[in-house]
Order: structure tokens, then C-alpha cells, then sequence
């Protein structure tokens, strides 16, 4: 049980502050961007009309989320706000798919990260509702029904990033614990390869699927 | 008859497995019952595809069982395992672990057997699109397993927790409450999120071709559905990895038992008002795929309304746990 809630951390002492750096989840960060970044190299490196497998992979993934975005959102913000979608949906694929790999761990599996992401997606939505509206307007849907369930409103926007989190994260470390589990009982015969095709390819898809398209409606919801 | 720890803590493993394992049957039944049942009405209206309908409520049913599945891996863990016990708190944690997956498997099972239900009667529908709509319920039903998995989580973490340097005063009922909010908040998101698949599959049937907004509405619809489950997840890691100094009253105890209490049933609500709500979203986006970006906004909206119930049980179990 220990093995899956500890996370290897280095800590640097600068002008009397620790600075804690997760040195796994960093460096599993940095494959998927690096992962991703030779994905991208090989998709554009020679755009043919008779495209290459890349090519054909990267326009999937661009055709699929643009529609997308554009459902969500009208056309000149969907110019806007569909790379982030896009590139958040492929790092957060990639994410769950490395606990597959031997020697590989998700780097989902460490809270900070979902949390970090969360983040990100909520100040972005904020940003672009006060852009869109203006910040009155903005400030004023939070004294709705009434001007005294404004702390409530806040809260209820914060918990968006909790809810958001902590379910890729639930859902990344319940699979770990489980498989860790079944492998434990039976001995690592024949079960445990199909769970983890279970809980990392398919439910990690589909996770990031969610957190990627909740991300949106959070922009859109803002937005309109 | 002495009481010793060990003894005391026995009789924590066996009830718990046997409020886990009694528990965590009722749902999954409920749900493999009603994808029975539809099946039969599925094979009366069309009886030349019994074998499409009869592979797919196998499928459905499997699904709906894996709830009880979990729940039964627990049991089996607190009867067989017994770890050595040191102090009372081991006792506690067991009988939490029981309780927890106990009650986290009924939403997951009743729910899951909805999508299963309806695949059968679309297949009477469509029958030339069977595989994407075995597609579309297998997902539906997998995301439905959320909130039973969250309850494993907590149950495995509560049985395998280092409790040797906790004080045993206060930590006792934290870690009963960690239980009862993880498992008591499972049962709404569980339902919740199986009403939304179920209309998914019989939407898909009446329209084949909006299959990807319909899957995507259904997978947001039941990812808020989840919230509660989420939020109570994350209360019973407050109340399982926060120390607490040992105290003699009784107050402090009864506090973060409270709090495990309020986020627990402050949830099962929540839940379910919020698979009502995605349930007729999706319905409606089948029906009327061009209104699809407005209808998903407001189902999120009307979701979020609802939500604050939730928020509000969660305030309070933060103010029991933090404050009081």
C-alpha cells in the first residue's frame, strides 16, 4: 500500500523556504511532453495529400475536438480555446497510457498534477468569462438568486476544481490499488495484464475524455 | 468470555464482512433483475433476435454484477486477512472498510443495470447497429462502476492503514466516518449515473447517427452525476490521513463521525436529482442533436443547482471536522 501513495521527492533549501520537487512525476511529465512533441514533429514534418500514419493520427485528433469545441462554443472562440482542448486531451491520454509501459508510472497517479490541471482549466474559463461579458456582469452572476448566497456561489465554483481532480485522480489510483490488490491475491497469474487494460486504456481514455470536455463546458458555461 | 483486542478486533473483520457482502448484493440483484426483465420484453416484441438480445444482456449483466464482485473481494480480504492487531482502532478500521464497500456497491449495481436494460429493448429498435450500442452501454456502464470503485479505494485503503502511532480517542470514529461518507455518497452517484447511460443507449436507437453527442453529453452528464461520490471521497481522506490529538471527551469523536454522516447522506441526493437531470438532457439531445451545445450548457447549470446540497453537507462536514 505504501508503494503507491509514496512519491520520491527532493527537497532544495532556497532563501530559508523548502522547495519540494516530485522528481517521478516530473521526469513522467517530461516523457509525455517529449512523447508528444516527436508526435507532432512526425505528423507535419511532410503534409501529403496522401498523408502518413502521423498525419492521418493528428488530423483525427484535430477534426474530432475542433467539432467539438465549435459545438461548445461559436466559431471565433473556438479558434481560440480549441488548442488547449486539443493538446490538454493528448497529454492527458498519454498520461494514463504510460502505466501500461514497464518501468513507467502515470503521472495522473500524483495528485498535484489533476489538481495543477484543474487549475489551469478553471482560471482559463474565468478569464475568458469576464472577457466575454465584462466584469460586472461577470461579478453580478455571483449575487444570484440573492446577494447573500455569493459565498456560496464561490464555493460551489471552487468545488468544479476539486469534483474535476480529484475524480481523474480517484479513478487513476483506484485502478492502481486494485490492480496492485488482484495481483497480490492471485499471485500476478493471468489476471492482472486485463485489469490493466481495463483501468489505464479504457478508463483512462475515457477519463480524459471527461476532464478534457468538462474543462470546455466550463469555458462555455462561463462564456454564454 | 475475555475480551481481548484480537477478539474484539475478529468480531469487527466478520461483521464487517458480512454487512459488506449483504450489502453490496442488493444492488447489483436489483440491476441484473431489471436487465432481465427488459430482456424478456425485448424477446417477446422481437423473437428473431434472441441471440443478439440474449449476448447483450449477459454482457449488461456482468457488468451490473462487477459491483457486487467488489464488494465480495472485500469480504473475502476481512475474513481471511487478519492483520495483527495492536489496538483497538485496527477494529474500527475493519468494521469501516465493511461498511464502506457495503454501501458503495447498491448505487453502482441498481444503476449499471439500467443501460443494460435499455440496450435490449434498442436492439428491437436497431437491430443493424448492435454493435455500437453494446459500445455505447459498456461505457455507460463502466463510467456507472465509478463511485463502487471509489468505495474499494477507501475500503483497502481503511484496511490496510498504519494505525500503530494514531490516538485511539478521536481516530476511532474518523476513521467510521471516512467509511459511511465514501459508501452512504456512492448510492446516489451510482443511480445517477446509470439513468444518464440508459437514456444514452435508447437515444441512440432512435437516432444512430448522433452517437458522438450523445456519448459525450451522457459521459459530462454522468461525470457531474459522480461530484458527490468525489466530494465525499475527499472527505474520507480528510478524516483517514488528518491527525488528531487524543482527547477524552466524547464530543470530538462524535464530530468527525458527523461529518463522515452529513457528506454521506448529504450525497445520496445529489446524485440522483443529478442523473434526472443528465438523464433528460441526453434524452432531448437525441431527439434534437442541433440544440445539443444549449442543452448540455443547461443541464450543467441546472446540475450545479442541485450540486449545492451537496456543497452544503460538505461545508459542513469541513466546519465538524476543521472548527468544531
Amino acid at each position: 500500500m505504501e508503494d503507491i501513495t509514496h512519491i520520491p521527492q527532493l527537497t532544495l533549501q532556497l532563501f530559508g523556504f523548502d522547495l519540494v520537487f516530485n522528481t517521478y512525476t516530473i521526469l513522467m511529465t517530461w516523457i509525455v511532453m517529449a512523447a508528444l512533441i516527436i508526435f507532432a514533429f512526425l505528423a507535419t514534418r511532410k503534409v501529403a495529400f496522401v498523408p502518413n500514419l502521423f498525419q492521418v493520427v493528428g488530423e483525427m485528433f484535430v477534426s474530432t475536438f475542433y467539432g467539438l469545441t465549435r459545438d461548445a462554443l461559436d466559431d471565433a472562440l473556438a479558434k481560440k480555446y480549441f488548442p488547449i482542448i486539443c493538446s490538454l486531451f493528448m497529454f492527458l491520454v498519454l498520461s494514463n497510457w504510460m502505466g501500461t509501459f514497464p518501468k513507467l508510472e502515470e503521472p495522473t497517479k500524483d495528485l498535484n498534477t489533476p489538481l495543477g490541471l484543474g487549475l489551469l482549466g478553471f482560471f482559463i474559463a474565468h478569464y475568458a468569462g469576464i472577457k466575454a461579458k465584462g466584469f460586472k456582469k461577470y461579478a453580478k452572476e455571483y449575487c444570484e438568486p440573492m446577494f447573500f448566497m455569493a459565498p456560496l456561489n464561490v464555493i460551489g465554483e471552487l468545488s468544479k476544481v476539486v469534483s474535476i481532480s480529484f475524480r481523474l485522480y480517484g479513478n487513476m489510483v483506484g485502478g492502481a490499488i486494485i490492480i496492485l490488490v488482484v495481483s497480490h491475491l492471485i499471485y500476478s497469474l493471468i489476471l492482472p495484464p486485463f485489469l490493466l487494460c481495463f483501468f489505464n486504456l479504457f478508463i483512462g481514455t475515457i477519463q480524459a475524455f471527461v476532464f478534457t470536455m468538462l474543462t470546455l463546458v466550463y469555458i462555455s458555461v462561463q462564456v454564454k | 468470555m475475555p475480551f481481548d483486542i484480537q477478539t474484539v478486533v475478529s468480531i469487527a473483520s466478520y461483521g464487517g464482512a458480512g454487512i459488506c457482502m449483504g450489502l453490496g448484493a442488493v444492488g447489483a440483484a436489483l440491476g441484473v433483475g431489471y436487465t432481465g426483465g427488459l430482456a424478456n420484453k425485448a424477446l417477446s416484441q422481437k423473437p428473431e433476435a434472441s441471440g443478439t438480445i440474449v449476448k447483450n444482456m449477459l454482457i449488461g449483466q456482468a457488468i451490473a454484477e462487477s459491483a457486487a464482485i467488489f464488494a465480495l473481494v472485500i469480504a473475502v480480504l476481512l475474513i481471511y486477512l487478519s492483520p495483527p492487531a495492536t489496538n483497538l482502532l485496527t477494529a474500527s478500521a475493519l468494521g469501516a472498510a465493511g461498511l464502506c464497500m457495503g454501501f458503495g456497491a447498491i448505487g453502482s449495481g441498481v444503476g449499471s443495470g439500467f443501460p443494460a436494460g435499455e440496450v435490449c429493448l434498442a436492439i428491437v429498435r436497431q437491430p443493424a447497429i448492435s454493435g455500437r450500442l453494446t459500445t455505447n452501454m459498456l461505457i455507460g456502464s463502466a463510467v456507472c462502476q465509478t463511485p463502487a470503485i471509489f468505495a474499494m479505494v477507501v475500503a483497502l485503503m481503511l484496511m490496510f492503514l498504519n494505525v500503530n502511532n494514531l490516538s485511539v480517542n478521536p481516530t476511532w470514529a474518523a476513521l467510521l466516518g471516512a467509511g459511511l461518507s465514501t459508501g452512504l455518497a456512492a448510492i446516489g452517484s451510482g443511480l445517477g449515473g446509470g439513468l444518464a447511460g440508459g437514456a444514452s443507449v435508447s437515444g441512440i436507437a432512435r437516432q444512430p447517427e448522433t452517437f458522438g453527442k450523445v456519448t459525450t453529453i451522457m459521459l459530462v452528464g454522468q461525470a457531474v452525476s459522480q461530484t458527490p461520490a468525489i466530494f465525499g471521497l475527499l472527505v474520507s481522506f480528510i478524516l483517514m490521513f488528518k491527525a488528531f490529538p487524543e482527547t477524552t471527551s466524547i464530543a470530538a469523536p462524535m464530530a468527525l463521525l458527523g461529518a463522515g454522516i452529513s457528506m454521506g447522506f448529504g450525497g445520496i441526493g445529489p446524485g440522483i436529482g443529478n442523473g434526472f437531470t443528465a438523464q433528460s438532457a441526453v434524452k432531448w439531445v437525441a431527439r434534437n442533436v442541433e440544440a445539443s451545445g444549449i442543452l448540455t450548457r443547461v443541464m450543467l447549470v441546472g446540475q450545479a443547482v442541485s450540486q449545492s446540497t451537496a456543497i452544503y453537507a460538505m461545508v459542513v462536514s469541513l466546519v465538524l471536522i476543521f472548527v468544531v
